[in-house]
């Protein structure tokens, strides 16, 4: 797949940085402004199939092996990587990291006092089919304190990181659980400031009887910059 | 057309998986871990160390390195001489820092191109991510030794003239028969010492 064109990011998707509440992020933001330069050959490219240097498969964070479940509530998210087009992009590399039921990361740097699953990794990465589909099992991850002095937890959420057909496609995200009360309170989702680009970071639950009983179900779509075809003239 | 509005981006976060960095992953001469490096070109080393506000280093930041190959091809449909593409390279490369915020990547010393009504210098994209950073930042090392080139690179002439030199890596000796170069990246500082990021 090729990207052809790519608009500016439109307003009030872009996170606002540094961000309030956040300190990591008035140390790390820059203070000079980014300078805008139009997308060339470098940024309109990238690996065409990375799955040969990131090895991909791992769609099953519940069951770290046999008879090894994680502790925790099932979920499937299952999704699409589309373009601006609203194109499926095949062959882009998923990767998905999470905290376990107790908000504690399989992380050598998480040194909570969370206790860890010794049945969770919280760690997967896949390369979505010719439609852009991806799916993964996993549990719902627990929420957990941000050290601050602002007494801040993030709500429970999954990290995303999406490998796509051009350099700008690049994308980290997180995905968000409906109707978690957290979600009001997250200082890194509420730092985007248009509402319904924070909606988009919700997933959406699918009704039980549509799923089956092994799992709850959520359905969570991705779109990654850049446009596939030409914008028609007006 | 049906318009689609992209997701917004967060953080990665301090608990990026270590597990998500194989071995050979800073090798952009190699298409899969057990490949072979491509021998189509110098190879070299680019090492640097990431710093933020006050000169701290900043720890398990991720860098993602992209370029063309030696003869300054993309193996990609967006570029009119792909078929030219060295087929061993892979020019994408993983890395993340170190406790002491350092970082290194082993690749081709890439090729210039030419492009639309210019003629690009030999350079690495580079894009950094890190806790505390909402948003990837996006940087363009340069090559000492190519003046004209980079004299001449639309890029580059686009950053204020007194911050180029920031974007140019130094020669920094050989390691191992490998010519080394090297390139910090300060996240945040003195404007006149921060190092040039760009949008899209
Ligand atoms: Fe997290």
């Amino acid at each position: 797949m090729r990207i052809d064109s790519v608009p500016p990011w439109p307003e009030g998707i872009e996170p606002q940085v540094p961000t309030e509440g956040y300190a990591g992020t008035f140390t790390h933001t820059p203070a000079v402004p980014p300078i805008r330069r139009p997308p060339g050959r470098t940024e309109l490219t990238a690996p065409r199939d990375l799955a040969a240097k990131l090895p991909c498969g791992d769609d099953n964070l519940a069951v770290l092996g046999h008879g090894r479940m994680a502790l925790g509530q099932y979920i499937h998210i299952a999704g699409r990587i589309l373009d601006e087009d609203a194109r499926p992009i095949a062959h882009a590399v998923v990767e998905l990291w999470q905290a376990n039921a107790a908000g504690r990361y399989f992380h050598p740097i998480d040194t909570r006092d969370a206790p860890l699953d010794p049945d969770f990794i919280g760690n997967g990465r896949i390369r979505t089919d010719a439609e852009g589909r991806f799916g993964f099992f996993t549990i719902r991850p627990g929420a957990y304190p941000v050290p601050s002095k602002n007494n801040w937890w993030r709500p429970p959420h999954v990290h995303f990181s999406v490998l796509g057909p051009a350099s700008l496609s690049r994308l980290v995200t997180q995905m968000y659980f409906p109707g978690d009360p957290m979600n009001a309170y997250d200082h890194i989702l509420n730092s985007v400031p248009d509402a319904a680009a924070r909606e988009r970071l919700i997933a959406r639950q699918l009704p039980p009887h549509e799923v089956g009983l092994g799992w709850l179900g959520f359905v969570h779509d991705i779109v990654l910059r850049g446009r596939a075809a030409t914008p028609e003239q007006p | 057309m049906n318009r689609a509005l992209p997701t917004s981006q967060h953080t990665i976060g301090p608990f990026f998986p270590r597990t998500y960095f194989g071995p050979t992953d800073h090798d952009l001469r190699r298409r899969t871990a057990t490949a072979t490096p491509s021998p189509r070109g110098e190879a070299i080393r680019i090492a640097g160390r990431v710093t933020r506000a006050g000169g701290e280093v900043c720890v398990n930041a991720l860098l993602e390195a992209w370029q063309a190959d030696a003869g300054g091809h993309f193996d990609h449909p967006a570029d009119p001489d792909a078929a030219a593409a060295d087929p061993d390279f892979l020019g994408w490369g993983r890395a993340a820092t170190d406790a002491e915020g350092r970082y290194h990547f082993l690749t081709l010393l890439p090729g210039g191109y030419v492009e639309g009504n210019h003629r690009r210098a030999p350079h690495v994209n580079l894009q950094i991510m890190a806790s505390g950073l909402m948003r990837p930042v996006l940087t363009t090392l340069f090559f000492p030794g190519f003046s004209a080139e980079n004299a001449a690179d639309p890029v580059l002439a686009m950053v204020p003239e007194g911050r180029r030199g920031l974007l140019l890596a130094q020669a920094e000796g050989d390691s191992e028969g490998l010519r080394c170069f090297r390139f910090d990246i300060r996240l945040r500082g003195d404007p006149a010492e921060e190092t040039p990021f760009f949008v899209e």
